[in-house]
């Protein structure tokens, strides 16, 4: 089944916008180009690019306005950064909520294609929940700026997947596969995620005790390999004052 | 007392409101004797967080991007409460505090914790600090309103905090009435510290 889009078939666009300021290396491209290849392999044409590309020049901002305008799904990919979105994500957010309520009467969002948000956020943490406040905020966007809100998908425990392309990450990341692969499906048929996507990526990758030792031991090695484990508690601002 | 406050509204027409709250927290510190480090950031060099996380395992505690947030990350560790204003952006904040805030991990640590059943990292610098956030919109919208709240509450348990206040201002609100409602607000997060 083809979604009612006011696209014809063949001619369906997704654009991936990824918010790590690790770019094209970061678990939120992985995740989001894992969901790419799936829209792409049921026919969509995809695009993407990094908010941090979005905000380097007014050309790169044209670039990302127009693959916006033309993607019958945007797809919006990050990591919590303080409870939310990181910052140039939010920037380029706003640009693009800007030019579409000034633009809304005559833009071609406002013709019979209809346009749909989805986003994929994950946190460090082991408890998806942590998530909250962002999915809410992607959400808020998609109605202010006229978008059709087509669900999220939010993973706690990100640091499983850490960069690595989803085939090496492990059995571990499973669910968090068969989650991405039942939400393109979903997205193609023109529904959003359903329940069963969301409830699978939420799932936790290992109980939050184990998390907290091996995520404890792996920052105490990455400090003593870089010759700063006896420091790792210093406070500079108390030594400076 | 000792207060940080992040102005995080734009320099132009659209912060008026934003700068309005920046006096009647000044004015309220001032008259309780309490000392206010106030940053204007939508004018500062304050670049985005690059996530390369040298201030937890190269130089801890120390930001690798050298610019304008060393002296925000310096009061940030010494204050006795912070307040934080933004135009509510979708809900959450403007990105001009948003940088700021994202660029505040050097003073937490790389570790994990428990608290209140939820993990978290523990502070660098172990003060506890009380927050006031206070957000701007141009017209009521409850939904962005309610997300603001939680975000406040959520960003306060990241960081340690103690008492926690938020607010959100409307674009029609009289100087008179923003003034009031500060001064009650920055009196009960300090009396609760």
């Amino acid at each position: 089944m083809n979604a009612p889009t006011g696209r014809a078939p063949g001619n369906r666009k997704a654009f991936l916008l990824v918010g790590s300021p690790k770019g094209k290396k970061s678990t939120s491209s992985v995740l989001g180009s894992w969901l790419m290849a799936k829209l792409e392999a049921g026919g969509m044409a995809t695009a993407a690019m990094t908010a941090a590309e979005a905000l380097r020049s007014t050309q790169d901002q044209h670039r990302m306005h127009k693959a916006v305008d033309a993607a019958e799904l945007f797809v919006v990919s990050f990591p919590l950064y303080v409870d939310q979105l990181p910052a140039p994500l939010v920037q380029a957010l706003e640009l693009v909520a800007d030019r579409r309520k000034g633009l809304l009467p005559a833009s071609p969002a406002a013709g019979p294609m209809v346009q749909r948000v989805v986003t994929i956020v994950q946190c460090g943490f082991p408890e998806t929940r942590q998530n909250r406040a962002a999915v809410d905020i992607m959400r808020q966007f998609a109605k202010e700026s006229g978008f059709e809100w087509a669900g999220a998908l939010a993973m706690g425990m990100g640091g499983a997947v850490a960069g690595k392309p989803l085939e090496k990450a492990g059995g571990m990341v499973r669910n968090v596969v068969k989650a991405l692969d039942m939400a393109a499906d979903a997205l193609l048929d023109g529904r959003s995620v359903p329940p069963e996507a969301e409830a699978l990526i939420g799932r936790r990758l290992m109980p939050a005790w184990i998390h907290t030792f091996f995520g404890n031991r792996g920052m105490k090695r990455a400090a003593k390999k870089r010759g700063a484990l006896k420091r790792i508690t210093d406070r500079p601002f108390c030594r400076a004052r | 007392m000792n207060i940080l406050l992040l102005n995080g509204g734009p320099g132009d027409a659209r912060g008026a409101v934003c700068r309005r709250i920046k006096s009647a927290v000044e004015d309220g510190a001032r008259s309780r004797g309490w000392t206010v480090t106030a940053f204007d950031l939508d004018g500062m060099n304050i670049g985005p967080c690059r996530a390369c996380f040298a201030c937890w395992l190269k130089n801890p505690g120390v930001c690798a991007v050298k610019d304008e947030q060393e002296p925000v990350l310096r009061a940030m560790a010494a204050v006795d409460a912070q307040v934080w204003i933004t135009p509510v952006t979708f809900g959450g904040y403007g990105p001009a505090l948003k940088k700021a805030l994202d660029r505040a991990i050097p003073n937490i640590l790389p570790f994990f914790i428990r608290i209140r059943g939820e993990v978290h990292h523990p502070l660098r610098y172990e003060k506890r600090c009380g927050f006031l956030v206070a957000g701007t919109l141009a017209s009521p919208d409850e939904e962005a309103e309610r997300i603001f709240h939680h975000l406040a509450r959520r960003n306060a348990l990241n960081l340690g905090g103690g008492a926690t206040e938020s607010v959100v201002f409307h674009g029609d609100m009289e100087e008179a009435a923003i003034s009031t409602r500060v001064k009650d607000l920055l009196g009960a997060v300090g009396e609760a510290l």
